[in-house]
This record gives C-alpha cells, structure tokens and sequence, in this order.
C-alpha cells in the first residue's frame, strides 16, 4: 500500500518572549527559541489509523497542524496526499478533514443542520451528492435529532459528533483529530472512539489522531508515534508497544478469608509462574488474576526513560 | 474564472443569508436595532446642520457637502460592517486559534475570514447614507451611482486600512485595542469636514492618515467632478487594497496557532 503521509525531519521552532512584563522587555525584548517538533519523520499508509501520543507541549498539535497546511515548518519536509500542505492548502483541503477538540468549526447560533448547508457550499459540493452523503453520516453518528438545535444548545459530547460529521462531510481520505475526547464524560468518549473506528473501518479513512487518552490509542488505532519534548521516541503497532515495554505484571490474589492481596512482578526478574507458585504456597487462595499495566503507565514509562 | 466567480457569488450570498438568520436569532429585534442606528447616526448629524445653520459655512464647504460626506462614509462603512467585518476579529482569531478554521477551507483564507462576520445593525447605515445623499440637494441618478461608486471604493479603503492593523497581530501579541483605537481615529478624522484641513495637515490627510479619501476626494468627486481625482482615488484604494493583501498573507507564515478554548 502507498503512503499517504510521508514525513522528512521536519522542524517547527517558536520564538518565545521571556519576559514581557517591564519597561526593559518593552524596549529591549529577548527572546528564546523552542523546539516544538525536532527533526521527526515517519510516514503513514492509507486506510492505517495512527494515534500521535506525547505529553503537554511535547508537538502533537504542532506536527498535525503542519500537515494539515495550517502551520508552516521551520525546515524539513512533508507531503500529504502527494502535496506539499502549505504550499496546497485549497487543493489539500478537499482531501482532508480536520476536528480539533478545543474549538468548534460549526456555527454558534445556527442550527446544526445550517452549518452542514453551509460547509456544503463551502466545500462546492454537488446538491444530491450531499444530501446522500449527509444522510448517511447522520444515520451513522446518530445526530438526526440534533440537526434542528442550535450549536450553542448542544452538550459537549453531542457538539463532538456533530464536529467529526462536519469534517467528514467533502468525504475526505484523511482525517486529522487534535484531542476530540478532550473535556468529554467517559461515556461521550466512549461513544466517539466507537463512532470514529466504525466510520474509518467502513470507509477505509486513513485517520491521525492526537491524545493524552491512552484509551484512545488503544480503541480506535492500530499503530502509535509517540513524541516527547519534539522528538520522535516510538513508532510502531500498539501490540508491539506492549511487547517491548511490558516487564510489569500485577497479580491478585483473593484469600479464602476475602483478603486481597495485589502484588507488582518484574517478570524480567522474576518468572511469573514462580510468582503465582510463591503466592499459592504463602496463602489459601480462592482467585487469582494477572494484569498487565494500564497504557497509561506504559506511556509514563517511555516518558521516565526518555 | 467566471464559473468561480459565479460560485464564490452564491458563496458569498449563502453565508450573508446566514449571518441575518444569525442576527434574527441573537436579537430577535434586528429591526429595532437598525432604526436605532440610524437614529443614532442622524443624531449626530443633527449636530453639523446646527454648527452649519449658526455658522454658515466652513473654508467654502456648507451642510450640503457635509451630507455628501455621510453619505460616502454611511455608506462605506455599512458595506465593510455588513459584508467584510470578519477581519477585525483577526487578532482575537490568532490569539485564541480559531484561524485554524478558516485555513482549511478550499476557499481563500481571507474571503472566509472577511465573511465570518457582519452586524445586522448596520444596515442602519446605509439608511443614514440614502437619507443624507438625498437631503444633500445633489440628486440626480448619475450622481446617486457615482455617490454608490465613490462609497465603494471608500468601502475598500476602509478594508485595507483595517486589514493592515488587524495583521499587526501576526507579529505582536494583544493588539485587538490598539488596532479597534486606530481603525477609529481614522474615522474620527474621515467625519470632519475636510476644508478644516489645509497646507501639511491637508498632506498628512492624503497620505499617512488617508482619511482624505474618505471625505475631501469623494466629495470633491460629487460636488466638482474631475475623472483624475477618480483615478486617484480608485488608484490609491487599489494600491493599499494589494498592500493589505500582501501584508496578510506575510502575516500568515508567522501564525503559531494558539489552543485557548472556544468556538467560532
């Protein structure tokens, strides 16, 4: 399959104030560069979808906003679709679809059902082909009876469907998601993990999708890019990630005298059948369970080592 | 070209219709609004035809002149209100990064941004410019569509001048006040009658602050037409409209996109 993504050491430096407050800064400003993306390259194949995980200020955003033709890069190189973004930013558009979580592409005031009109004509799209497409979407993310509410009435949980339907309406091959569970109960995030994994699989959208959530790695992605302080540290499938960094078990036991008893292995140290054994002998036990660490944690961990 | 051109027409009428029904639902008593401005408006011009009543005229020019000139600017400045104000939300769109929004659109970023607002009250201004260009006793229909065209262009020099201190914001953080303070003493300068201003001021009145083009030119234009003011004005406006262009465009490579939370 053929890249749809190919990324090449590309860079993004921001020049920071130090300090603005005073007459002296006023006069005689001093500035310091950061590195918010690093050198960082990867490429992405079409219909794969790829979660960008990293911490607060680690160039998640930055990267995607780059390839989605919004930021321009210091140095390096990108192509989308076959597209340089920033130099194509009306032709990419009309391949690409972006939500981001922290601010809304719908109309405030308008109902639902007018901002999608209106993207419609934005997006110069043919009347019936829209009205077909627009259907199925709202059959897909459950939204029909929103479409007469205004934006502004609508929940949290409810706007983000309604977001993720307005980005899919040109049909795009790619999608860009920049935190859409951020703010989100874990029931509304639950639902639009659902929402998106089930339209990607349909219609094979090749999707990128920033988080802090691991839990949205792991149910909606098949691969992970993780970066830290704008460099790339991990690039590869989830299963893979576990492999290499899982050498922590956690086994509970439960006694007969309904104690429970929860206890961390480094299975690089400790083999975890010698771990169970060494439990069964020490107390009676009616159940035992053996779990791997939380995502989050695992995530923690590459952090720590980086 | 005039397939696209069609196309961003019926763009551009599709968001128009939706920025009223934006109106109607904010206030629900867009029309009240309107009346008010207009009332507004002749308020203040009530107060010229007092100073012009008592004083009779001033350097030459008489409340006739001074009504051409609310009709020019009324007019101006209901068409940049109604139709173009999107862009003096741009430092707030850079600062919170909702420009984001209008990037990744196929249509130009500065048309999208330009449409995305527009105060439903201002139609009250074009009522106050109709009013005034018909008080001012030059009523005939070539100069009622000269009047329309001169208020045009003034249109566009009012959008190239906010453009370029909206884009400041590009390259220096928080400057929606100082951007609103200057955009205003522009106007300011735009309503007085232009014969006040005479020798350098008259100068720094067509240039550095080019409000001159807003009032002295168009009038001159209506009251004692010569086609090389017209080409002039239409000469300048253009040039500042291409520099604006530029400088937004400059602009853009230096945007960083902010995460400050809301919505359009």
């Amino acid at each position: 399959m053929t890249d749809i993504i190919k990324v090449e050491q590309l860079c993004k430096k921001f020049k920071i104030k130090k300090d603005s407050s005073g007459l002296k800064s006023f006069f005689k400003p001093e500035y310091k560069t950061v590195n918010a993306v690093d050198k960082i390259s990867f490429s992405i194949k079409k219909g794969e979808r790829v979660a960008f995980i990293g911490p607060n200020g680690a160039g998640k955003s930055t990267t995607i906003k780059m390839l989605s033709s919004i930021l321009y890069p210091t140095s390096g190189h990108a192509e989308v679709f076959g597209l340089i973004p920033w130099e194509n930013r009306r032709t990419l558009s009309k391949h690409i679809g972006t939500v981001f979580g922290q601010r809304s592409q719908l109309w405030y005031n308008l109902p639902v059902q007018d901002s999608f009109n209106l993207l419609g004509k934005i997006y110069d799209l043919d009347e019936i082909k829209f009205k077909r497409r627009l259907s199925k979407l709202v059959k897909l993310f459950e939204i029909r009876d929103l479409l007469s509410h205004p934006t502004c009435s609508l929940s949290l949980g409810q706007r983000m469907r309604c977001e993720i339907v307005a980005s899919l309406i040109h049909n795009p091959e790619i999608l860009f998601l920049d935190e859409p569970t951020i703010g989100l109960d874990v029931t509304a995030k639950e639902i639009i993990r659902t929402l998106i994994k089930k339209q990607a699989l349909e219609e094979e959208t090749t999707l990128l999708l920033t988080s802090h959530d691991t839990d949205d790695m792991e149910k909606v992605c098949d691969r992970v890019i993780i970066i830290n302080k704008g460099k790339l540290i991990f690039n590869d499938s989830i299963q893979a990630l576990k492999d290499s960094y899982l050498s922590k078990k956690y086994i509970e036991v439960t006694t007969e005298d309904g104690e429970k008893i929860r206890q961390e292995i480094n299975t690089h140290q400790i083999p975890i059948k010698k771990a169970i054994d060494d439990l069964v002998k020490r107390y009676h036990v009616s159940d035992i369970t053996v779990e791997n660490p939380p995502m989050e944690e695992i995530i923690k961990e590459i952090y720590k080592r980086d | 070209m005039v397939a696209d051109f069609v196309k961003i027409c019926k763009l551009f009428f599709y968001i128009q219709k939706s920025n009223v029904k934006t109106a109607f639902f904010n206030t629900g008593d867009a029309v009240v609004n309107i009346l008010m401005m207009t009332i507004n408006n002749l308020s203040f011009v009530f107060m010229w035809w007092v100073i012009f009543h008592n004083k009779g005229s001033i350097n030459g020019w008489t409340f006739s002149e001074m009504a051409l000139l609310f009709a020019v600017s009324n007019n101006a400045f209901a068409t940049y209100a109604l139709f173009a104000r999107g862009i003096q939300n741009i430092p707030e769109y850079i600062a919170n990064g909702s420009l984001d929004n209008y990037l990744v659109t196929p249509r130009s970023s500065l048309f999208m941004i330009s449409v995305s607002e527009s105060t439903f009250a201002n139609w009250g201004d074009y009522l106050t410019g109709f009013i005034m260009f018909f008080l001012s006793g030059y009523v005939s229909w070539s100069c009622f569509f000269l009047m329309l065209f001169v208020s045009f262009m003034g249109f566009i020099l009012l959008y190239a001048l906010r453009l370029i201190v909206s884009c400041f914001a590009f390259f220096a953080s928080d400057t929606q006040r100082l951007g609103d303070n200057m955009f205003m003493a522009f106007l300011t300068f735009g309503m007085q009658p232009a014969s006040i201003f005479t020798g350098w001021y008259k100068i720094l009145f067509l240039t550095i602050i080019p409000a001159g083009f807003l009032s002295l030119i168009p009038v001159r234009i209506l009251t004692d037409f010569h086609l090389s003011d017209l080409g002039l004005m239409m000469g300048y406006c253009f040039l500042l409209l291409f520099i604006a262009i530029r400088f937004f465009y400059f602009g853009l490579k230096r945007y960083t996109s902010g995460n400050r939370f809301g919505v359009r």
